[in-house]
């Protein structure tokens, strides 16, 4: 029984990081449309309910980097250098046609469940 | 700060060459402001338990590195992954090191027998080679993903904070109270040595009556080790200091051993020139074998091992001492 209820706990928190991944792209992706270093945004992103540990964020923003979606600078702050990301022109036009991508999937996604 | 240093030199090592110095100036800089933010907080400098704490929920550094590695890099897998890409760049290091040696030693045996060169020769000492540093490589990967023995891995300043795992002390427990009932068996047991051969030969009273203690009292203490370091998980500065001093005396016990002719001829045997015969094989067996050189090398190295993972251990005792002199200096200077 105990193995079972193991079994559907591990395959629910599969289908829960495969539906985050995407979700994590698409709202770091729309954080930086306002420049930010790596701390701050994982601030921003707790504070708008959507936890991220440091982890996962920093090999993200490289990896959308090396994508060509983000453009970062290092910059002192605070006495302190700091590593700032933004979007980069190629960013924006992508976040703009995936957010749209979202919002119908969302529409679909409503409809399926009202019907249900 | 010493031990966010030491937290981001273990993460540095596990790194892609290429990026590690951004990504350490990036990570460092993440781990100095949750350090602040929360020194902020509690309006006063974070302890180093508290340090501790911010590091150890940051996760395991060679965790924390393998998330920049690219999701297709260098690893070992069929199906399931079998070295992970953390551990593969040391694995083929060790591989190559080992075939090369391989190949070294069995051209110049084959220079010194004066046997023609050919291929076959290397075939079984390279593939033996092969088979073992990969099963002693896929077994570390297996550990590393079941369990964290983050003390003998991790960041040399953390370590001393890290408790011991109940079951890393108590399978140590078991394994050496069964060499303990062993060693404690073989002068009413001798056959636990001898084998079948107990009859025509005997353990020479003289030489085991030089050694026998002193062995005993090693193993006793390396029961006493694992029976603390279970009782008390935070005393881990026990277990390579003491398994420092006792791997030590260990090697320089076994290397005088069996130098020594163990096994001698009963006064019951039926044949005693057959007997002889005997004594000088199981006393070659015990040389070579059970007590061979390989027992003191291992002692040997296993100390040196326990040795470098003393040195956080010994260079924070020093460190404390030294803090210990400087308050008392200081409270002598005022009063």
């Amino acid at each position: 029984m105990s193995n079972g209820s193991q079994v559907t706990s591990e395959l629910f928190e599969n289908l829960k990081l495969e539906l985050r991944r995407g979700c994590l792209t698409l709202a770091v992706l729309t954080q930086l449309r306002t420049e930010r270093y790596g701390y701050t945004l994982r601030k921003a992103l707790a504070d708008d309910g959507l936890e991220i540990d440091e982890g996962t964020l920093y090999p993200l923003l490289r990896r959308l980097e090396n994508q060509g979606l983000l453009v970062s600078q290092w910059r002192e702050e605070d006495k302190r250098n700091k590593r700032f990301y933004r979007l980069s022109p190629v960013g924006e036009q992508i976040l703009e046609q995936l957010l749209k991508e979202w919002l119908s999937i969302n529409t679909s996604l409503n409809r399926i469940m009202q019907e249900a | 700060m010493d031990l966010l240093k030491s937290y981001l030199t273990a993460v540095k090592r596990n790194l892609p060459r290429k990026q590690r110095e951004d990504i350490l100036a990036e990570l460092s800089e993440e781990l100095r402001s949750q350090i602040e933010d929360r020194e902020r907080e509690l309006g006063r400098p974070l302890t180093d338990p508290e340090q501790y704490g911010v590091l150890m929920q940051h996760g395991d550094p060679m965790v924390v590195a393998r998330r920049y590695w690219p999701e297709r890099s260098r690893s070992l897998a069929i199906g399931w992954e079998l070295i992970g890409p953390e551990l593969f760049p040391t694995y083929a290091f060790v591989l190559i090191l080992n075939v090369c040696i391989t190949l070294v030693t069995v051209l110049v045996a084959l220079w010194v027998y004066h046997v023609p060169m050919a291929i076959k020769p290397f075939f079984l000492p390279v593939g033996i080679q092969m088979v073992c540093v990969t099963g002693i490589f896929i077994v570390l990967n297996m550990v590393r993903r079941k369990f964290t023995v983050n003390f003998l891995c991790g960041p040399a300043d953390l370590a001393s904070m890290m408790p011991l795992q109940r079951w890393y002390s108590i399978s140590g427990l078991v394994f050496c109270g069964v060499l303990t009932l062993w060693w404690l068996a073989i002068p009413r047991f001798q056959s636990l040595v001898l084998g079948p051969a107990a009859g025509e030969l005997e353990l020479s009273s003289s030489v085991w009556h030089r050694y026998y203690l002193p062995v005993l009292l090693l193993f006793l203490a390396g029961m006493a080790q694992r029976a603390t370091t279970l009782a008390r998980p935070h005393w881990n500065w026990l277990l390579p200091t003491s398994r420092f001093v006792i791997d030590g005396a260990g090697a320089v016990l076994m290397f005088f051993f069996p130098s020594h002719a163990l096994v001698v001829v009963s006064q019951a045997a039926a044949d005693p020139a057959q007997a002889e015969k005997l004594a000088a094989t199981a006393n070659n067996w015990l040389r070579w074998g059970l007590f061979g050189p390989w027992l003191w090398i291992y002692l040997a190295v296993s100390s040196l091992v326990y040795a470098w993972y003393s040195r956080p251990f010994f260079r924070r005792f020093l460190r404390s001492r030294r803090n210990r002199i400087g308050r008392s200096h200081a409270v002598n200077g005022l009063i």
